[in-house]
Parts: structure tokens; C-alpha cells; sequence
């Protein structure tokens, strides 16, 4: 059974910002301990799955912070909702070239499904932050 | 043979993608897999039901992946015998 923590008007930013930092980390803040370890590990699973499939590449961050760079690599608007991962990840990849191959494709949907999801667990974090301040 | 042991051999893990050639479509089930779990995690309110919860939308996935598959075969194959003859 998860315990849960007395509410504080800080709890909702920590919770939001340490769930997107580090995946799962918004709910061990809430005292969410093993809803925690189980989105943390899968969310982490799914994206080294997908740099493991389709290389470091898939991650590839826009050089500039303009709407065309951004438009032009749309991937890494998801990916970067995975956190701190995908910011490591995107600085390794500058090295690394693209490839056409499918396996990279492949990659990209699961770093991207990733961050989907990790932005799926910030937004219920925030939903049971507000649910518990208003209990 | 020589062509594949070729390829293995300079593939390096996490910088180069996989070499796949045939059934890359068994990689949905892991994604999909993944999918249901964090999705039953942030739904369900005991931990406890998101093993069976996540199992159960799991397989309904893949019936919808393989419908999805199914019908668009069918359509494709009604089109061609369409359009060929």
C-alpha cells in the first residue's frame, strides 16, 4: 500500500518538475513508492529499448531554439518530456550520424511514446497533488 | 551468410540501429506492453490491479493491431483485384 504525504502549496511544482526530471520521481515526492519504481523502470526500459534499436541518433535535438529547427526535428518535442535522460542523450547523439535504416524509425516511436507517457504521469501527478490539497 | 556475419560483426550496440530485416512488427509488443503498464499505473488507484488491468488492455491492443492489420490487407488486396482487373 502507497503512503501518502501531508500537502504543501511547494508540492505540486516538486512533484511536477522532479516527475519530468527523473520518470516516476513525481510520485515517490507524493509518496506513490511503488507506482514510482514501476513507471520509472518501464519509462526508462521503453526509451534505452529505443536508443537500443535504432542508435543514439533518434534522439536528436534541434541546434537552434527557432519555430523552423523545431518544426524540423518534431520527435524531440516528445522525447524531451522523458527529462534528463533525453537531454544526456541528445548531447551524445551530435556525434553520431542518422541512418535510413528501419530499426531508426522504430527507435523514435519508443523514445518518443516514452516521453508521451512520462508527460502522462507529470499530469496525473499534478492531478493527485490537487486531489490530496483538496482533501 | 558472409554478408550477414558482416553486418553483425560491425554493428556496435546503442550507436548504430539494430540490424532488422524481417519481423520488426514484434517489436509493437514490448511498446504496447510498456504502454498498458504506465497507462494502468496512472489510472488505477491500488497497484495491486495493474498487473491484470494492464494485461487486460494489452490484449485488446493487439486484437486492435491485428484488425487494424487484418482489414487493411483486405483492402489492399480488394483494391489490386480491383484496379488489375
Amino acid at each position: 500500500m502507497d503512503s501518502e504525504q501531508s500537502f504543501s502549496p511547494f508540492l505540486m511544482p516538486l512533484a511536477v518538475f522532479g516527475g519530468w526530471l527523473v520518470p516516476g520521481l513525481g510520485y515517490w515526492i507524493l509518496g506513490h513508492r511503488s507506482r514510482s519504481l514501476v513507471v520509472f523502470g518501464t519509462i526508462l526500459a521503453l526509451f534505452f529499448l529505443g536508443v537500443l534499436i535504432g542508435g543514439v541518433k533518434v534522439v536528436d535535438a534541434p541546434t537552434q531554439l527557432t519555430w523552423a529547427a523545431i518544426v524540423d526535428k518534431p520527435w524531440y518535442i516528445l522525447q524531451v518530456l522523458s527529462g534528463l535522460i533525453a537531454v544526456v542523450t541528445a548531447v551524445a547523439s551530435q556525434a553520431a550520424t542518422a541512418s535510413h535504416a528501419h530499426a531508426f524509425d522504430i527507435g523514435t516511436l519508443y523514445t518518443s511514446v516514452a516521453g508521451f507517457l512520462n508527460l502522462l504521469t507529470i499530469i496525473d501527478c499534478g492531478w493527485r497533488t490537487a486531489a490530496q490539497g483538496a482533501a | 551468410m558472409i554478408a550477414v556475419c558482416m553486418v553483425l560483426l560491425a554493428y556496435r550496440p546503442f550507436i548504430d540501429p539494430l540490424p532488422l530485416w524481417n519481423g520488426w512488427f514484434w517489436w509493437s509488443l514490448p511498446l504496447c506492453a510498456g504502454v498498458s503498464v504506465v497507462y494502468k499505473c496512472t489510472k488505477c488507484d491500488r497497484m495491486a490491479d495493474v498487473p491484470i488491468q494492464s494485461l487486460m488492455i494489452f490484449i485488446w491492443m493487439m486484437i486492435g493491431l491485428v484488425g487494424s492489420a487484418a482489414a487493411l490487407y483486405g483492402l489492399v488486396a480488394v483494391m489490386t483485384k480491383v484496379a488489375g482487373g
